[in-house]
């Protein structure tokens, strides 16, 4: 087969050549990434859309989200609801919040897991009106229970990246929020 | 990006006619050969990191919608793992009902949805998002046999996932045959 050179960066060829080196030959290894390359393209796709959306399940998981089907989510939720009542639920999601927004340690950051995860939420933003920060989420999928829910682990993260609740609206699939920023933060 | 600096580049060797290929693409985005190729070799290491290849990314990029228009969710592992420790002691055996008829359901899915539903199904629980670290399927003429492994998952929790996994393989049209569940390891046989 007829061979031709081609030019790349010093720091990557020789991470390539790293890589190869743990799977076989530095040629076959560069042939099978570049005939990928051709194939995503070939899909109408570039191989940072196909790493990035795959990226998205590291994350995710990184981040202790785990997937489970919607219907066992809210019926696990609405029993739970009535066994442990509503001042145990509501604490749980709360802190649960709380941790999220520690581990984001950034509004945007929390506001664009928020969206990429949570693909029952049909619109979620965060926007500034003034001095306040305020939240919008809406879903028709959430029961009165689960949107209460939710609406406390919004709160939680909020509250951990520094914001304080001055205002408040929960109401089956809606959740709006006012924050304040917490002078202390 | 700019044209390659003699001191800054390497000559890596590579099929004629992949190279050929990769200049019409690159020319078609307008980008020079060189750059369309380190943005290729960046992406080949993220793979890297990932601990998967890029053949193997590609493969499943299909697959990546299914969760989603299947109507599943993420949620905080920790928050799951509360509400079925809580709910489990008293209501266990309707939420194992509920996780099989949610399986028969997503087996139905998928059988409907794809040619190869039973390599679909294996695909997606071997992606990641549902905490197994490892599942492996072997299957012998009629006969599946299911191993998934977990360091997250809890008793209950497995055992709601056997069933669910369960569900979906008796709609896929297998029987099973053989059932083992032990907190984070799931062992299930089937036969068509």
């Amino acid at each position: 087969m007829k061979r031709k050179m081609l030019a790349a960066r010093l720091d990557l060829a020789d991470k390539i050549s790293m890589i190869s080196a743990r799977r076989g030959t530095l040629y076959d290894y560069v042939n099978d990434v570049l005939e990928q390359a051709i194939r995503a393209e070939d899909l109408g796709l570039t191989l940072r859309d196909v790493l990035d959306d795959r990226w998205m399940i590291k994350t995710a998981r990184d981040a202790g989200f785990t997937v489970i089907p919607e219907k066992i989510m809210y019926d696990l939720t609405e029993s739970a609801y009535k066994r442990v009542g509503k001042e145990k639920m509501t604490g749980l999601w709360y802190e649960t919040g709380q941790w999220y927004g520690r581990y984001y340690e950034d509004l945007k950051k929390f506001e664009t897991s928020v969206r990429r995860y949570f693909w029952d939420v049909s619109e979620f933003r965060i926007s500034l009106e003034g001095k306040d920060t305020v939240l919008t989420c809406l879903s028709s999928k959430f029961s009165a229970t689960y949107t209460e829910l939710f609406g406390k682990f919004l709160e939680g993260a909020l509250n951990a990246l520094g914001y304080s609740l001055s205002q408040g609206e929960v109401s089956k699939g809606i959740i709006n929020l006012r924050f304040v920023k917490s002078l202390d933060k | 990006m700019s044209e390659p600096d003699s001191r800054k580049h390497k000559l890596i060797r590579a099929p004629s006619d992949l190279v050929s290929k990769l200049s019409q693409n690159a020319s078609r985005q307008g980008k020079t050969l060189y750059s369309y190729v380190s943005e290729i070799f960046e992406q080949a290491t993220r793979a890297y990191e990932m601990k998967r290849s890029l053949k193997e990314i590609l493969d499943n990029y299909e697959i990546l919608e299914i969760p989603k228009e299947a109507g599943t969710i993420y949620t905080p592992r920790d928050v799951l793992d509360y509400l079925i420790q809580k709910t489990y002691g008293e209501n266990g055996g309707e939420m194992v009902q509920l996780w099989y008829q949610t399986g028969k359901w997503y087996g139905m899915y998928l059988k409907e949805r794809f040619e190869k539903p039973l390599e679909i199904f294996l695909r997606l629980l071997q992606e990641g998002r549902w905490d197994l670290n490892e599942v492996t399927m072997n299957r012998d003429k009629g006969k599946v046999e299911f191993r998934c492994v977990s360091a997250f998952i809890p008793q209950e929790r497995t055992l709601l996932l056997q069933n669910f996994i369960e569900g979906a393989m008796h709609s896929l049209g297998y029987m099973t045959r053989e059932k083992n569940c032990f907190k984070g390891i799931i062992r299930l046989k089937f036969s068509q």
